[in-house]
């Protein structure tokens, strides 16, 4: 259940080629062109496989949709997550809140030119991607933390049932000023200027709802359109091959199942079509962890640095066979992979989709580099998910290479499903049918 | 030098030619009643900085510490001016963080130098020459000022850059770090923001309503949640801020950054 339904990738390339042609053609043509939203389009690929070395700065993601984008697509080579309070205390706010930022979000992703102003007043746009916004892939995706819901009296009843503040795990040190917030965007394109261009764009548009609280931003290595066989997952700062496990975004069945909240979910009606996303700036500590012998950073893994693969396997992309090995003589039993995905019939439900980037933020006090990975997961139930798998590898042997120390737990909104639409809406009218809070 | 430079270059003559003389004529009143603006709050500063360096040469650290905020907030209140003397604001107002070697740093002086004295190491000890050398410079800043014709679009920049000061380096409680008396300083570059704002409203009143009243209820905004904060003549330490009323004065100051940045523009200024 955990394997992909591994399709022979000879021509993934190619129906990449494809895919990057079309979303070109749609460039020219008119938005409302733009294809099928990307769940159900055949040409995904992977969402952790390492991204195509050449991708193009006109392709682009559908902004309206069943769900949001930047989950279940692939992942490029830039990601950044900021996090915000909102000012917002009425329904009214909120609404225009959410309206303004759909609409600066659907503009960024789809690209086009900015107004030009009288040069005596500040240029509408930072003008970092030049003239014309070109979509560069960018995908935002928008999300809510528990204090949004927490602080109004209106909101609270609607709070996703499983949404809570992120609290420590065994190993964290979380950093107040890492942590939290009511909003959280996730940005992800082919180049961080595309990221920051749009943090920038909503920044500047909207100061007078959303107060930046912290960012984090990140990078997966390139590679280039791989030959033949299908793409490596690319690595984290360990140097191992990260997603070689994560399940098919391209399947649209293991997706509602493993990521998306559905109509039979014991969640608010609102919240349909939803996710939860867990984000954590976990720190490594890679001065260590390159002082240590190869054999034990394998054992800690429960995988070959080299090739990914399982130890018992040839490839990443090979499934352990843990029942064969009760014992742990193969791949210990505290391994990371090992705890992470027993690969049990009953620990199935603790699936979740990853889309993790690298970070490398500069030098701590101690001169040593400030780095690591920045985990960002999705998931329908947080707590079978995200939380059941953290408390899993509590005292895991890899813990003593790392330090969680920033990040939150947040409800990715529904999408918006056109222009007439807005990212938030169901929430809004669930908030104005109750019946108001004394 | 730069003083001398903007004397030259600053004439308000010089901009009563070209394609925006009928803008900056209109500018003319508004410009002349800052300029008073301005000359109050200097003989203020002058009065109230003679008082508090006194104390702290007496060595009377109770009366130093309270007059502290409350000589500052003419300072802050002018700031953007003041700033056009790069030399004399660096001397006046500078903190440990602009230099390398912190507190330990002998270019350290001026407010934040006693500030760092009287509440830090809670001592006059080795101030007193700290103080003659912020009295002295206060005392240039102020003929300096006056002999100064201001600049159309320094003063009307002025607005947004008392804004883009406390979005940068104050609403995170850093400018007063020892004293905690931040809302104070928040107090005088609000008015100080909001005065040019007043003088400039009527060139805009009907042109730019929804501007208008956008700017005009974000500084009420500001000024209710400062209210709650009040003390006396003064305002209640930092630490007090709420993180909510933290926020909201954040989302008021980059909103009113944002906003009054147009302001040169709108009123037809380079």
């Amino acid at each position: 259940m955990m394997s992909r339904s591994d399709d022979p990738s000879a021509s993934r390339s190619n129906r990449r080629r494809q895919f990057l042609i079309g979303m070109s053609a749609a460039a020219t043509g008119a938005l409302a062109a733009a294809p099928a939203h990307a769940e159900t389009a055949p040409t995904q690929r992977h969402v952790t496989d390492a991204p195509n070395a050449h991708a193009s700065a006109q392709a682009r993601w559908p902004f309206y949709g069943k769900h949001q984008q930047g989950i279940t697509t692939p992942r490029p080579a830039a990601g950044m997550v900021a996090a915000f309070d909102v000012i917002a205390t009425t329904p009214d706010a909120l609404e225009a809140m959410f309206r303004a930022l759909s609409a600066r979000l659907a503009f960024l992703t789809q690209g086009g030119m900015p107004p030009e102003l009288d040069p005596k007043l500040p240029p509408a746009d930072s003008g970092i991607l030049g003239p014309v916004i070109e979509p560069d892939n960018l995908t935002a995706t928008v999300s809510l933390g528990n204090a949004l819901f927490a602080d109004r009296d209106w909101l609270r009843p609607l709070k996703p049932r499983r949404l809570q503040r992120m609290t420590r795990f065994s190993n964290d040190a979380l950093e107040a000023r890492l942590c939290h917030g009511d909003l959280l965007l996730q940005f992800c394109a082919n180049r961080p200027d595309t990221t920051i261009h749009a943090l920038r764009d909503i920044v500047k548009m909207m100061p007078d709802t959303l107060v930046l609280r912290w960012k984090q931003e990140g990078t997966v290595p390139v590679l280039p359109a791989a030959a033949k066989g299908r793409a490596e997952s690319a690595r984290n700062f360990l140097g191992f091959h990260d997603g070689s496990a994560n399940p098919d975004a391209g399947d649209a069945k293991l997706m509602q199942r493993v990521v998306w909240v559905g109509e039979g979910d014991d969640e608010p009606r609102w919240a349909v079509r939803g996710s939860y996303q867990a984000v954590r700036i976990i720190r490594n500590f890679v001065e260590r962890w390159d002082r240590t012998p190869l054999r034990e950073q394998e054992h800690i893994f429960g995988r070959r640095k080299a090739s990914g693969a399982p130890f018992d396997g040839r490839t990443e992309f090979d499934v352990p066979d843990y029942a064969r090995d009760p014992d742990g003589r193969v791949t210990p039993l505290d391994a990371h992979i090992r705890l992470a995905n027993p690969r049990t019939p009953s620990t199935a439900r603790n699936l979740m989709l990853r889309r993790p980037f690298n970070y490398s933020n500069g030098v701590n006090k101690a001169g040593q580099l400030d780095m690591g990975l920045l985990f960002i997961c999705y998931q329908a139930d947080l707590e079978a998910g995200f939380i059941t798998v953290q408390k899993r590898l509590n005292g895991e042997p890899l813990e003593e290479y790392l330090k969680p120390v920033g990040g939150g737990y947040f409800y990715v909104l529904p999408g918006a499903e056109s222009a007439d639409d807005y990212l938030g809406r169901t929430l809004i009218e669930a908030a104005r049918a109750a019946p108001s809070p004394t | 030098m730069k003083p001398q430079h903007l004397l030259a270059a600053g004439a308000l003559a010089a901009f009563l030619c070209g394609p925006a003389a009928a803008a900056t004529l209109d500018l003319v009143e508004p410009i002349a009643a800052y300029k008073i603006y301005v000359s109050e709050k200097l003989q203020t500063l002058v009065t109230d900085t003679k008082a508090f360096t006194s104390a702290v040469k007496a060595g009377d650290i109770a009366t130093a510490k309270r007059l502290f905020a409350p000589t500052r907030m003419s300072y802050e209140a002018i700031e953007p001016i003041a700033e056009l003397f790069g030399d004399l604001d660096k001397a006046i107002d500078s903190r440990a963080d602009d230099y390398e070697k912190a507190e330990k740093s002998p270019e350290f002086q001026g407010f934040h130098r006693l500030e760092y004295g009287l509440w830090a190491q809670n001592s006059t000890e080795g101030l007193a020459p700290v103080a003659d050398k912020l009295m002295a410079d206060v005392t240039t800043l102020h003929q300096r000022i006056t002999d100064l014709a201001l600049p159309p679009e320094k003063v009307v920049g002025g607005a947004a850059a008392l804004m883009e000061e406390v979005a940068a380096t104050k609403i995170s409680g850093e400018e007063d770090r020892y004293s905690h008396t931040d809302l104070w300083d928040f107090k005088g570059n609000f008015d100080g923001s909001q005065k040019i704002f007043e003088l400039v409203r009527p060139l805009l009143e009907n042109s730019e309503a929804a501007f208008v009243k956008k700017v005009a209820d974000n500084f009420d905004t500001v000024d209710t949640t400062l209210a709650k904060y009040k003390d006396g003549a003064g305002y209640q330490s930092y630490d007090k801020l709420t993180d909510g009323d933290r926020k909201i004065l954040a989302s008021a100051v980059n909103t009113l950054a944002e906003d009054l940045s147009t302001l040169r523009g709108k009123l037809g200024l380079n």
